[in-house]
């Protein structure tokens, strides 16, 4: 899933200070799994937002609306009818979301309340970590199910480099070496051979190197 | 008289463009440039020009510091993060190049490696608010300098199409300049009643314009030019007499010759670009008065 992270309330209450009536936009999708722009984060901000600026007096309206995807037109519609009565749009989910909602309503500013991070998975209660960097050729099948491309600091393509200590990496004893990792895995899957392939210098085209990616599949387009 | 020198003091500047070889065989690097020497106030050096892998700028500015030519090298963002940037130029004015030419460089997805990882670390003001760093003795994290380099740094301007593109481009060149960019050069001149309005509306920028001259080699570059880059301004009669002439080839230099002559009389510098005729520079520079 795509995770993300609230932004400082500062940033937020200085995006929105110029506006009175705040339309404030959750994800049901992956900001609501990462617990950070679901209905509940939704609740949590409007009422940080509401105490502050009435500390200021300041009777800030805010519309509190979860849709079901906001990276997805036919969810982002439902917003239609909320629309006018708003002065800025205030969107906790992923830059998707925001920009989703920014083609579509263009007649309104909306900001970001949160900062999309990364694309991970759970590694325990209240943990997310990166596991792919979207480089549109993967290679897991080839590095045991272990991805070397966001799991390796370097992005090495050909095992690990002098930093690798003890199974860590040299940014930090947090970070697992992707190497290790793959290499571990490799021995438990009876594939050590796969270790000894080069592999030869990446296509970076998939991974956005040839500029915005764009997938059309013609078999569903209208 | 150095390059900047003749800038600042207001005289005309004469520089040539030259392709850096594909290889590490710098005989006709060396050889065109052997002739410009005194001709010219420096040499622009592309740095992987149109995106195709060539000898760095930084080399090739070095090997014309040792054929007694004041090199102009250019610089971008796309390959290099601002470590290997602030590196190179530090390299750079160790081994004598202190001009440089910030460029927007061709997308990797239209270069000669199109499968390699764009860099884009810093984009244009990035690039010159480094130098600028690197100028007054600091790096861009803010650490001293042993020893402060002094770049002399100047950003390129697109071909202006109307006055709402150069109200843009105005706006832009005068944060580059706020920045500390010293110069500026202009894209190609093949009109120069249009280039005369477009130079006189650049003055409030109150810093020297160079002008560029391209070398029209066929009369085929002529007519993609004029379809692909409505922008250049390139008119059918330049392609005609080009195409009635006996002797393309001279009248190409004379085309040339003829727009620098002109151009000396309004701008302050001018770039010659004879893309891969580099030995025919003096003939131009003969041409042109020069």
């Amino acid at each position: 899933m795509i995770t993300a992270e609230q932004k400082p309330v500062t940033e937020i209450i200085n995006y929105i200070s110029p506006y009175r009536r705040i339309l404030l936009v959750g994800c049901n999708e992956c900001v609501t799994v990462c617990a950070a722009g679901g209905k509940k984060e939704v609740g949590i901000l409007a009422s940080v937002l509401h105490l502050h600026f009435l500390k200021q007096g300041k009777n800030l309206e805010i519309d509190e609306i979860t849709l079901e995807r906001q990276c997805d037109p036919e969810y982002v519609e439902e917003l239609a009818p909320h629309i006018d009565r708003a002065d800025a749009i205030l969107s906790m989910a992923c830059g998707c979301g925001v920009q989703t909602i920014a083609s579509r309503y263009k007649e309104k500013i909306v900001f970001p309340a949160v900062n999309t991070k990364f694309m991970g998975a759970s590694e325990s209660q209240g943990i997310w970590a990166e596991r792919c960097q979207g480089c549109g050729d993967c290679m897991l099948g080839i590095t045991g199910g272990i991805c070397p491309v966001a799991r390796c600091s370097k992005h090495l393509l050909n095992g690990p480099c002098g930093g690798t200590s003890n199974g860590q990496c040299e940014i930090g004893p947090e970070t697992d070496c992707a190497w290790r990792l793959i290499w571990e895995r490799l021995k438990e899957l009876g594939m050590e051979d796969r270790y000894e392939e080069i592999m030869e210098a990446k296509d970076w085209r998939p991974s956005g190197g040839a500029g915005p990616r764009k997938i059309i599949r013609e078999d569903l387009s209208l | 008289m150095g390059f900047q020198k003749k800038l600042t003091k207001g005289e005309f500047a004469v520089l040539a463009e030259i392709n850096t070889p594909k290889g590490v065989d710098i005989s006709e690097l060396t050889m065109n440039t052997r002739f410009l020497k005194s001709r010219i106030d420096a040499v622009i050096l592309p740095d992987m020009d149109n995106g195709i892998m060539h000898m760095s700028s930084l080399g090739s500015g070095a090997i014309m510091l040792q054929q007694g030519l004041e090199p102009l090298i250019h610089v971008c963002g796309r390959d290099r993060n601002r470590m290997a940037l602030q590196g190179d130029l530090l390299s750079a004015h160790i081994l004598g190049i202190q001009n440089l030419l910030f460029v927007q460089a061709e997308e990797m997805a239209n270069s000669d490696h199109q499968d390699a990882t764009p860099v884009n670390d810093l984009d244009e003001k990035g690039l010159i608010h480094m130098v600028k760093s690197l100028n007054s003795g600091k790096d861009l994290s803010g650490f001293e300098l042993s020893g402060t380099p002094d770049f002399f740094m100047g950003f390129a301007m697109p071909s202006i199409l109307d006055d709402t593109q150069l109200e843009k481009e105005m706006e832009k060149a005068k944060e580059k300049i706020d920045l500390g960019a010293r110069f500026v050069l202009t894209q190609p001149v093949f009109d120069l009643d249009f280039y005369s309005t477009v130079l006189n509306k650049l003055t409030p920028l109150n810093i020297p314009v160079i002008s560029s001259v391209f070398l029209l080699k066929s009369v085929g570059m002529a007519r993609y030019m004029s379809i692909n880059d409505p922008n250049c301004r390139l008119s059918e009669d330049i392609i005609t007499r080009l195409r009635k002439s006996k002797d393309r080839e001279a009248e190409a230099i004379e085309i040339a010759g003829e727009m620098i002559r002109q151009l000396k009389e309004i701008c302050q510098g001018i770039k010659i670009s004879a893309l891969g005729w580099e030995d025919r520079l003096p003939t131009i520079l003969d041409s042109a008065g020069l």
